[in-house]
């Protein structure tokens, strides 16, 4: 079928390449596939994958044995039925990966939603009904769900209905498989879980007047001993408020993983186990005293894990007492301003100018790594934007009342105010001034200063362009620079979405909108040193 | 021994559904005379032998049996009267918009009867069904019995519903009764006055049980059956065991500890449930030991777990806030605490001073975490390190927290004893 397909390609209407490319191959076998996989049976309700033995489901996750063998407890043997449960922990400790993979060594049928991806009430109750209703969303019924349901009181109905039918589906298969004997059989028993994750949002949804305790009490407002209830939450039950109150869940806790429960983790899968050992004796103790979560960490320490190595001709090495003493100063100066660095996920580019800083500087003794970063902005701006961001922030940094002395023909501030001593009064007040500034913030500015400001300062880059003669800019200010005012616009709006500028509540009195500049100072010396503008002989000092 | 594992799993099955059951639990509690389920039989079953309408409340904390014992009464009645009786049953939190709520009562009354329901039609269409269906109900002396769940959110807003209802009640030919059942014990309070004025003031009071309730309760749900599929000698031993920890002084301390907090049936069920779960299925019998962890599983101290849960980061963010607030500085942001935090450094020397994007995000760390908050709900205009923030420890739980911190910095501690 492919072939013929191949010989009358039939292209109408315009296509991009990649449909070009993949018509001819793929087309007849695409569509078998869709048929295929179009039908859901009751199959999906499960895991889907080899079930796990409990020796299995343990050694997968060190250190949560207590929390695995109680939640298993309050499951219980198959068949049996439980009152809604609540698990709860910190970010990243394991709960949906725990709860998961339980029911992957237990073989029931759940049904999964995510409060994350399903963020309001409709969507989330759709979700539950496709799963149970086993209705795909594709092609053929326009990504449709199988039920339109909004309201509460219409889910209860479709979900009282639907657990129904799959139940007795349940009950069919399992008289039928017990009377055909047939090899493989499923334990499925008859009870089915339904699985809320990431529950905290649910608070925010409509201020929790009735979704919540909706949520709680739908256990028992359903009346179906055949229905398990469990509740995954970042934030433990005491943080959900209602009004009228609902019957507690139980609740079962998950703590954050000890250093102990942190080494076994990242012992797993490792190769060379000896040298990583050693690596995460000198490495885990320090970063610990800073966070606890795995992803945070293994971020961090991979990057280490790198350097650790440099060293090391041959890396399946076990290393003795005295290689590890010299692994160890070799380490040891990247680990201080690694600590500073460990929440930051290097992008791309950043990552490969410091291989290349690496290779030039290995013949130049030990110097600290970072230093390089802190002069290059890693994010890329086009020369109007950068201009704009400096504009906003000396803006928002300098009282408006200045600004015509700051920004007179003479192009900038001379060194007029010079400081006289400061007596302690004036101390005083300096302190005061620091500490309002601290507290409140950058200040507001309208958009007619914005760019008036924006204007003055391109004037003044462009003459120093002028000066400097280098063409490679290209910036093209000289020519229209009425032309670029609506770029301008466009490029506020930009930066407004990435969030350097923010919009403040408009005045009342005048009815325009305020903006606020959001970025630090070091930010903008960043920027500025890139374009070479002089920003500190604009900025107002105290 | 193969047998007794087969027979322990299937005593923990009969336990958990039980627990799980409340038909099962307060059915000894209506063989006594004069408590709410003779009261509330007598009441509706004189209603519907003397052909009369009726309205009343019951209340109490939730979590008191008050459905339950509701569907006791409903389900005795319905194989006393059988085709005389009909039951609607709304709930305040699905059905508070009028709209829905007439649509369901539509909806169950056609179920009922065997009609079409069409979801089309309109609100004035399913009110004038509802009025119809009262009147021929009422020539042919069926009862309708209106149970209304969470009666408190009924009386929010308008209430039409209910003025409607009651007041068809009064001028149509009917015969309903209105059964409200609420956890707010003001319930009455809420209803407005023509509504009031229609509504007979009923009410049944739900109270926590007494102690020889609860012996007879604990009793009546832990004890296996002596007439079922288990082998007779392994029941008789599980419930010899059973009396014996029931009698003995530690389990009333036990119970007593924990019926202190929340003295309602449904939250002992939670904890009987706990203490079954635990219960080892080699032996195949309950013990002290279950219920004891079950206890200390169940009373938990959420603050002290998370603040255990934070890092050593964490814990010097909150104590510069502490200090912060000791000093009176009736606000503050992330700023000021960074300098209360270098502060602390300069002072004392401490080995952990990192930079301010490191602490930036560990300050997200504690907000996501729930330990502090922003005062101001609508700062979206303002950058993190500006808006206000406020400590959700106080002092004592936060001194205790670090107490039972595994390896905590001395410097924290002294720091907080001031």
């Amino acid at each position: 079928m492919a072939k013929e397909k191949e010989e009358t390609p039939q292209v109408s209407r315009r296509s991009t390449r990649y449909s070009l490319s993949n018509f001819n191959s793929n087309n007849g076998m695409e569509t078998e596939k869709l048929n295929e996989s179009c039908k859901t049976t009751l199959d999906n309700l499960f895991f889907g994958q080899e079930p796990i033995s409990l020796e299995g489901l343990l050694s997968c996750f060190p250190g949560r044995r207590v929390q695995i063998l109680e939640v298993l407890r309050h499951l219980g043997p198959i068949n049996s039925s439980m009152p809604p449960m609540f698990i709860y922990g910190s970010a990243s400790t394991g709960k949906t990966s725990v709860v998961l993979q339980i029911f992957r060594h237990l073989n029931r049928p759940f049904v999964y939603v995510s409060c994350l991806t399903c963020y309001s009430p409709r969507i989330l109750f759709e979700s539950i009904l496709n799963q149970l209703l086993l209705h795909k969303k594709n092609a053929a019924n326009g990504y449709s769900s199988a039920k339109k349901c909004e309201k509460p009181s219409d889910f209860i109905n479709f979900l009282r209905e639907a657990l129904i039918n799959v139940i007795d589906r349940f009950n069919g298969n399992s008289s039928k498989m017990s009377t055909s004997k047939s090899k493989g059989v499923q334990v499925n028993g008859r009870m089915i879980y339904l699985i809320f994750d990431s529950f905290e949002l649910v608070r925010e949804w409509d201020k929790s007047s009735t979704i919540l305790p909706f949520l709680f009490g739908l256990a028992d407002n359903l009346k179906m001993p055949e229905v398990g209830m469990i509740f995954i939450s970042n934030t433990s039950p005491d943080m959900y408020h209602s009004s009228t109150g609902y019957i507690d869940p139980v609740p079962v806790y998950f703590p954050e993983y000890t250093e102990e429960e942190l080494r076994q983790i990242f012992m797993i899968n490792q190769v060379n186990r000896k040298l990583y050992s050693s690596f995460l004796d000198i490495v885990l103790r320090p970063f610990c005293r800073i966070t606890r979560r795995v992803d945070e960490l293994s971020t961090a320490i991979s990057m280490l894990f790198k350097k650790y190595c440099e060293p090391l001709s041959d890396v399946g090495v076990v290393p003795n007492e005295e290689m590890k003493r010299k692994l160890f100063s070799h380490l040891q100066p990247h680990i201080a301003p690694a600590l500073n660095e460990i929440f930051r996920v290097a992008s791309h580019s950043s990552l490969e100018s410091e291989a290349n800083q690496e290779t030039r500087r290995k013949g130049s003794g030990r110097k600290s790594v970072s230093c390089g970063d802190f002069d290059v902005i890693d994010f890329h701006m086009s020369t109007s934007a950068k201009y704009l961001l400096i504009s906003a922030f000396l803006a928002s940094r300098n009282p408006a009342t200045l600004d015509a002395s700051f920004f007179d023909s003479t192009g900038g501030s001379d060194g007029r105010k010079r400081k006289r001593k400061a007596s302690e009064k004036t101390t005083g007040k300096k302190e005061a001034a620091e500490q309002e500034l601290l507290m409140k913030g950058p200040g507001t500015f309208v958009l007619e200063r914005l760019l008036a400001i924006f204007q003055c300062i391109t004037s003044v880059g462009e003459d120093l362009l002028d000066e400097e003669e280098e063409g490679d800019d290209g910036l093209g200010v000289g020519g229209g620079r009425d032309g670029l005012m609506s770029d301008v616009l466009l490029q506020l709006s930009s930066l407004c979405s990435g969030n350097f500028i923010v919009k403040g509540a408009s005045c009342p009195l005048e009815g325009s909108t305020r903006y606020r500049s959001t970025v630090s100072e070091e930010l903008a010396l960043k920027v500025a040193r890139s374009i070479k503008f002089p920003l500190s002989k604009y900025l107002y000092r105290r | 021994m193969v047998r007794e594992n087969g027979s322990a799993e299937e005593a923990l099955n009969l336990l958990r559904s039980r627990l799980c059951n409340p038909n099962f639990i307060f059915k000894p509690l209506s063989n006594s005379p004069d408590n709410n389920y003779s009261k509330l039989k007598f009441l509706v079953s004189s209603s519907i032998t003397e052909a009369c309408n009726n309205s009343l409340l019951l209340l109490g904390p939730r979590g008191s049996g008050k459905i339950a014992v509701l569907e006791l009464v409903l389900s005795d009645l319905l194989l006393e009267y059988p085709d005389t009786l009909s039951v609607i049953k709304l709930n305040g939190l699905l059905h508070s918009d009028d709209n829905c709520a007439f649509k369901e009562i539509a909806r169950q009354l056609c179920m009922e009867n065997q009609l079409l329901f069409s979801k089309m039609a309109s609100f004035d269409d399913n009110s004038q069904f509802m009025i119809a269906m009262l009147r021929e109900c009422g020539l042919a002396h069926k009862t309708i019995i209106f149970v209304l769940d969470e009666f408190d959110l009924f009386a929010q807003g308008k209430q039409r519903l209910l003025y409607s209802l009651l007041d068809a009640m009064q001028s149509v030919t009917s015969q309903a009764v209105v059964i409200g059942v609420s956890c707010r014990l003001d319930a009455d309070q809420l209803l407005e006055k023509r509504v009031r004025s229609r509504f007979s003031h009923r009410k049944l009071l739900f109270l926590p049980p007494s102690m020889e309730d609860l012996q007879r309760l604990l009793e009546h749900v832990l004890s296996l059956p002596v007439e079922s599929s288990l082998p007779h000698d392994y029941t008789v031993e599980f419930n010899g065991k059973l009396k014996n920890i029931l009698a003995d002084e530690r389990f009333k301390e036990i119970i007593n500890t924990y019926l202190e907090s929340d003295s309602t049936v449904n939250c002992l069920l939670r904890f009987l449930f706990r203490a079954v779960s635990y219960m080892d299925l080699e032996s195949g019998f309950l013990s002290l030991e279950n219920f004891k962890t079950a206890l200390s599983n169940i009373q938990r101290q959420p603050k002290q777990e998370c603040i255990k849960d934070c890092s050593i980061l964490e814990l010097y963010i909150l104590v510069s806030m502490k200090r912060l607030e000791v000093k009176e500085q009736n606000s503050y942001n992330f700023n000021s605490m960074m300098k209360e935090y270098k502060i602390i450094h300069d002072s004392f020397k401490t080995s952990d001073y990192y930079a301010k994007n490191v602490c930036l995000r560990a300050f997200e760390h504690l907000l996501k975490r729930e330990l502090i908050c922003f005062t101001d709900n609508r700062g979206y205009n303002q950058s993190i390190e500006f808006r206000a923030v406020k400590l959700l420890v106080s002092s004592v739980e936060l001194h205790q927290g670090l107490k039972s911190y595994r390896s905590c910095p001395s410097i924290l501690l002294k720091l907080m004893e001031h």
